[in-house]
């Protein structure tokens, strides 16, 4: 693939990928439609074209060892979806396996790297599914058919019809006048009418037009309801509806034995079609609908969405120049000019909020992009580990930027794992401890304010304090007589340490020791939280929040010594005048009390060793109080300038190792300031009261 | 820039048959010594903007400041060589290099002279000419005509 652009490869990626995880979906959907015991044609359907085009884009991009997989894959799901394989959970698990063997090739062509993948064992099943397959003896020959039309249905259509008269279903044919111009919205209403009573399975034109701007269809249809029904709920001027006759009980014409064979290339009565103006060739149809529903989105490298976000972020220093000018033009006097200037800055001001929102929302997605991969781990692990998951998902359509949703799938994963394997007890430990034998995960996701909480809820044991402590203990991470002080939560905080693990034995799952420490690092370089509940016996609550956006945020500027610095308003509660007289010192530390709580402090120019400013001991000071998660920190600074939209840049490599800092970003008048990492300041300084995490980085530092 | 760079490698192109190849540096002055990096490493020259100083950064970060919209961090040439701070006159440039990372980097210096040519004989590699005890940074010692320049290795520099 190495002759290819750059361009092109991360297309075909990206499109593959896109398409693998449709495919996964699909498969899910399936998995419960099993379960729940009915079954939706349109999903294996769906499934199959997934592969199909998958199969076709890793024909034009020479990615071999994708074509060979999508080639087998679309047997067998031709089979399933023909009706000629039962789908079952083997089958459905054979099918699970070849999503993962696509996302194992993919990443190798990513690489570009020719190492052999063992997909032997999954192509071996591949083909035992095919070679169960079984062919049905033909009940269509049962009715008047044209053999016209039974010469040009494909298998697909032939299997629908098939399934059809097995349910007893009446067959109609509608003959029906389109409009060329409306032809694909009028077909798509009446498909979508017919759905009530049954099932359009086939159509196919007539060839006899009335004028160049009309065609006319045969619609063959399947249905429960009588004729008069249908002429009651389709019938129209141009809708004639025939009841297509049972054959009395003779063999002639299109029996089971002269069916064409699958997929005809030339169709019997095309050639009085106008081709380029309607381009209704059947199938060409169905064609057309898919190609439309693809072009209406576009796939857009998000380095160009930060671009054109770093744009307005340079119009907003515009913006704030304009506001200046017109101030200055009042006060010379000019008052005329000056209303005007800053009507049209209003206005301007207003534009490019809207222009604003509007970047921000194409970079926001769904997180059941990432709840659906999730869902696919569930269920491989319960299978794997032999214990009955059900998962319940809400809030899938909460929307968060994507550069954060791509950062969130393993570290969701990781906790999906821990709940599953440490979390959720045995069925029969279940059962005996008066709990439904099913385990539950919740995973549920809202939007509160400029934050957004993802909840991984279990049911399962919840965490052995004892364990973890003692576990603690023998790593060397703190010592018996610390732990001994340590709080509830303290202790529950004990997991995010490097190493820790309940379980004795490492396995396949989890429980190597690694996980919650990078969990909580990869959330915390997403600039959000993660806090612990656990109850023992009832379960385990692990609560993520998240920022809204990465891209643009709106932020406190506030000074500090002689720094102008910006502190993001989400991680901001409030704001209030410092009092120096009611400063307490608890064990060497500052706090306040505020309405009623205590609030620890942090003096930032003492804390970033910052030059002071000269008249700062005798000027009003402020307290400004972060707040995330459960945590709250005052940090006394010098002033404050507002509220202020920013755009947080990040620090360059070389200054990866300072900490405290989010980013910078330009204040206008061609000066950067750093913006404060709520987050981080909060971790840190309270680090330094609470004994654990203290002890814990002097371990492992 | 662009131009200076062609109309001089047509003319190099002539000289090389004589005195080997020939590489082309930029010499500026620092502390009152004379330094060069080779030309091609530097993207840009810069009049220092307001520079943002960064607490808890490496003593040898001077700030950060923005380039067009670009966040460049500024180290200073004099600590990272170990040498006596004078304050900045308004000869002061920025040059902009690039770290292996890709991340771009400013380097402070006192002043930028002009660009010298200088082909391998005129080059003293730093281990002959110092010995082996010799900063990372240094490549040789230069001597165009008469004068004694300071050959330093831009990319380690703002790699390191």
């Amino acid at each position: 693939m190495a002759e290819l652009s750059d361009k092109a490869r991360e297309e075909f990626f990206s499109e593959a990928q896109e398409i693998i995880e449709t495919l996964s979906r699909n498969l899910l959907s399936l998995d419960q439609s099993i379960k729940a015991g009915t079954s939706d044609p349109s999903l294996i359907n769906e499934a199959f074209r997934a592969v199909h085009t998958l199969k076709g884009l890793a024909g034009l991009f020479g990615a071999a060892r994708l074509g060979a997989l999508s080639h087998r894959l679309e047997d067998v799901l031709d089979d399933l979806r023909l009706g000629r394989v039962e789908l079952g959970q083997e089958v459905l698990d054979v099918l699970f396996g070849a999503v993962d063997a696509y996302t194992r090739i993919l990443q190798a062509e990513k690489a570009d790297s020719d190492e052999e993948l063992d997909v032997e064992q999954l192509f071996i099943e591949l083909e035992r599914i095919g070679a169960s397959a079984t062919e049905h003896e033909s009940p269509v020959a049962g009715y008047e058919l044209d053999p016209g039309l039974l010469a040009v249905l494909t298998e697909y259509e032939e299997h629908r019809l098939r399934a059809n008269i097995d349910l007893q279903m009446q067959l109609y044919r509608l003959r029906v006048q389109f409009d060329l111009s409306t032809i694909d919205k009028v077909l798509e209403e009446m498909k979508e009418r017919a759905k009530r009573h049954g099932e359009i399975i086939t159509y196919l034109p007539t060839g006899e037009a009335t004028s160049a701007d009309t065609i006319e269809l045969d619609l063959l249809m399947a249905s429960r309801d009588d004729l008069a029904t249908l002429i009651g709920s389709l019938g129209a001027d141009n809708v004639v509806i025939e009841e297509i006759p049972r054959r009395a009980r003779r063999s002639t014409g299109a029996g089971s034995g002269t069916l064409p064979p699958r997929h005809p290339t030339a169709l019997g009565r095309s050639d009085s079609l106008d081709m380029q103006r309607g381009d209704v060739e059947r199938g060409g149809l169905e064609q057309a609908t898919s190609l439309r529903s693809l072009t209406q989105t576009v796939r857009v490298d998000i380095r160009k969405l930060d671009h054109l976000m770093n744009i307005v972020g340079e119009l907003a220093i515009v913006r704030s120049a304009l506001g200046r000018v017109a101030e200055k033009l009042r006060g010379e006097g000019q008052r005329k000019l000056a209303t005007e200037l800053q009507r049209l800055h209003r206005n301007f001001d207003r534009r490019l909020g809207e222009m604003q929102d509007g970047i921000l929302e194409v970079r926001m997605v769904p997180l059941g992009q990432v709840f659906d991969r999730l869902a696919r781990v569930v269920r491989q692990i319960s299978r794997e580990v032999g214990k009955e998951i059900r998962l319940v998902i809400t809030g899938a359509e909460t929307e968060i930027d994507k550069l954060i949703v791509e950062e969130l799938s393993d570290p969701l994963m990781h906790m999906i794992r821990n709940a599953i394997d440490h979390g959720i007890e045995l069925g029969q430990r279940r059962v005996e401890v008066g709990k439904p034998l099913a385990g539950t995960i919740a995973l549920n996701a809202f939007q509160k304010g400029n934050h957004v909480m993802i909840e991984v809820e279990d049911d399962g044991r919840g965490i052995d304090l004892a364990g973890l402590t003692e576990k603690a203990i023998s790593l060397g991470k703190l010592s018996r007589s610390e732990a001994q002080e340590l709080s509830r939560d303290e202790t529950l905080a004990l997991i995010f340490l490097p190493g820790l693990s309940t379980r004795e034995t490492a396995d396949d799952v989890s429980g190597r020791g690694v996980g919650m420490d990078i969990v909580k690092t990869n959330i915390s370089k997403l600039g959000g939280v993660i806090d612990v509940h656990s109850e023992t016996g009832i379960g385990t609550k692990m609560t993520i929040t998240l920022p809204i956006t990465l891209a643009i945020v709106s932020a406190l500027l506030i000074q500090a010594g002689k720094h102008t610095l910006a502190i993001p308003l989400s991680s901001v509660s409030e704001a209030i005048a410092f009092e120096e007289g009611a400063v307490r010192l608890v064990d060497g530390r500052e706090v306040i009390t505020l309405r009623g709580q205590t609030l620890p402090l942090c003096r930032l120019d003492r804390l970033m060793a910052l030059e002071v400013a000269p008249d700062s001991a005798s000027r009003r000071r402020f307290v400004v109080v972060a707040a995330l998660g459960q945590r709250r920190l005052g940090l006394v600074v010098d002033f404050l300038y507002g509220q202020e939209d920013i755009v947080i840049k990040p620090l360059g490599k070389s200054l990866a190792a300072v900490r405290g800092f989010a980013g910078a970003t330009e204040l206008g008048d061609q000066r950067v300031g750093l913006v404060l990492d709520a987050a981080g300041l909060i971790e840190e300084v309270l680090a330094g009261i609470d004994n654990a995490p203290r002890t814990l980085e002097r371990a492992s530092g | 820039m662009a131009n200076l760079t062609q109309s001089t490698a047509s003319r190099l192109a002539r000289r090389v048959g004589d005195r080997g190849p020939v590489r082309e540096f930029l010499m500026f002055s620092l502390t009152g010594e004379l330094y060069g990096v080779e030309l091609t490493r530097i993207k840009e020259i810069l009049s220092p903007p307001p520079i943002t100083m960064v607490p808890r950064a490496p003593r040898e970060v001077i700030g950060v400041c923005s380039v067009r919209g670009l966040l460049v961090t500024v180290l200073d040439l004099r600590r990272k060589l170990s040498l006596d701070e004078r304050p900045l006159t308004r000869r002061a440039r920025i040059l902009l290099g690039e770290a292996e990372s890709g991340e771009v980097i400013g380097l402070l210096v006192d002043e930028v002279r002009h660009v010298v040519r200088l082909a391998a004989t005129e080059i003293e590699p730093a281990a002959t000419a110092l010995g082996g005890d010799v900063s990372e940074f240094v490549l040789g010692i230069g001597r165009p005509a008469g004068e004694f320049l300071i050959l330093l290795d831009l990319l380690s520099i703002v790699s390191g």
